[in-house]
């Protein structure tokens, strides 16, 4: 353990307007004693779609955490001037409140439209509307999944969005829906780099990042 | 602002669905007042100075119980995390709990006290000096509750380890609280101003406090 141990990752505006990537320069990353990412680099660009893939442990959560700022970086940087928008393993919704409140909720912590019209054409984007209004804790597991992808619709077009198994637990058609938004996120100019065992956006032809494992 | 008042609004609306926990804790508040007199004996004058002392024990207490969860279920549920990212900022989080659970848990305390004051026989000359120390003291012990249940968000046994942190930072409050309460010099007694000034302090640490703990806590323990 060095004395930059908790050093957090750093996030710099970009020097210049144009600049708007992802650079993530010799990162490593410790989980308990162990490294679990060593001296990663990677670069991704606007229009950019990544999938990250590799073994459980890999550390593929832990790549997505540290650069979403939620776990410190052990050696290295990142920069990114971009708002993030990070989808967990957890969905962030809260049982005790139906899923508009959830998602209208999120959208004013974050100063995006809350608009009625706005919350719901982001609820149809994942075809929610018919359970949007129950308590989320009576929910499925893959209607919890759909909710919270429905935040995609009302992030920023230049925004970078990390998505951490995005699509376990989805039906096909949610699975179509959300390679679609994807691909137009992209073509949009936003990035998008997700962690996935699945077929995630293959008509986009996604660029890979493969981590290797365990560095002992 | 806005996001601010967006997660009172949140807080609000799920108090709102679990509004059963508000009835255990006035129901505990009412209990802690009831069991006094019945294991100190039906001597007037020996109960009369008690009164209260023991209210403000017993807010103390039903303060401290509803704040071992405050954090626990927006962590699980991987609201934190969407905290950290937003505009909000985890500090104004912490103050956002403190005055949602303030407004659900404080308030109905407050309301509650005139109504044990009368079962404990306090002269109701007295009522205005409790009534306003109270709403001062209840509002500190909710922001020493956040900064609890903050540095103890993640650990084993997070509650029994909040009341050892927590309670002995609560006798400053304790003390100038039923000082102020009993005072005979009005209702702006010197204590109740030492009771605001220990109170101004906890609002302008509890948040820094609270904000540096959750984020030191998710950064150890974080999925």
């Amino acid at each position: 353990m060095t004395n930059n141990d908790h050093k957090k990752p750093v996030r710099k505006p970009a020097p210049s307007a144009a600049d708007n990537c992802l650079h993530i320069n010799q990162l490593s990353v410790h989980r308990g004693m162990a490294l679990v990412i060593s001296n990663l680099s990677h670069q991704q660009s606007a229009g950019d779609i990544c999938c990250l893939t590799g073994p459980n442990g890999a550390g593929k959560s832990t790549l997505l955490r540290t650069i979403a700022g939620r776990l410190p970086a052990a050696g290295g940087d990142i920069k990114c001037a971009l708002p993030i928008i990070y989808i967990g393993h957890t969905d962030g919704l809260s049982g005790a409140i139906s899923g508009r409140e959830n998602l209208a909720g999120w959208a004013k912590i974050n100063g995006f439209s809350a608009t009625e019209n706005a919350i719901d054409t982001a609820l149809s984007s994942f075809a929610t509307n018919q359970f949007a209004d129950l308590p989320a804790r009576v929910l499925s597991r893959g209607q919890r999944r759909r909710l919270a992808l429905a935040r995609l619709a009302l992030a920023p077009a230049n925004s970078l969005w990390l998505l951490d198994e995005p699509n376990a637990g989805l039906d096909q058609a949610s699975s179509r829906i959300l390679d679609e938004i994807v691909q137009k996120h992209a073509t949009a100019g936003g990035m998008v780099l997700a962690a996935t065992h699945l077929d995630f956006a293959t008509a986009a032809q996604p660029r890979s990042l493969h981590l290797p494992g365990l560095v002992t | 602002m806005k996001p601010f008042f967006a997660q009172i609004e949140r807080d609000l609306l799920i108090a709102w669905q679990n509004r059963q926990d508000l009835g255990v804790m006035l129901v505990f508040f009412v209990i802690i007042i009831a069991l006094f007199p019945l294991a100190i004996g039906a001597n007037a004058t020996v109960l009369d100075p008690l009164g209260v002392p023991v209210i403000w024990i017993a807010a103390l207490l039903a303060i401290l119980a509803g704040f071992d969860r405050l954090f626990a279920q927006d962590v699980r549920d991987g609201w934190l995390d969407q905290i950290a990212l937003s505009q909000l900022g985890l500090g104004w989080y912490a103050l956002a709990k403190a005055i949602s659970h303030w407004l659900t848990a404080g308030i109905p305390l407050l309301i509650m006290t005139p109504l044990m004051a009368m079962m404990l026989n306090i002269p109701s000359q007295q009522w205005p000096p409790l009534l306003i120390a109270l709403l001062i003291g209840s509002m500190g012990l909710t922001l020493l509750g956040v900064i609890g249940a903050a540095l103890a968000e993640g650990a084993r046994r997070g509650t029994a380890l909040m009341a050892l942190l927590i309670l002995p930072l609560a006798v400053p409050l304790l003390i100038f609280g039923t000082l102020a309460s009993q005072s005979d010099r009005g209702i702006i007694s010197p204590h109740l101003m030492l009771l605001g000034a220990v109170f101004a302090l906890l609002l302008a640490l509890a948040p820094l406090v609270a904000a540096s703990a959750l984020e030191i806590g998710e950064t150890e323990t974080g999925l």
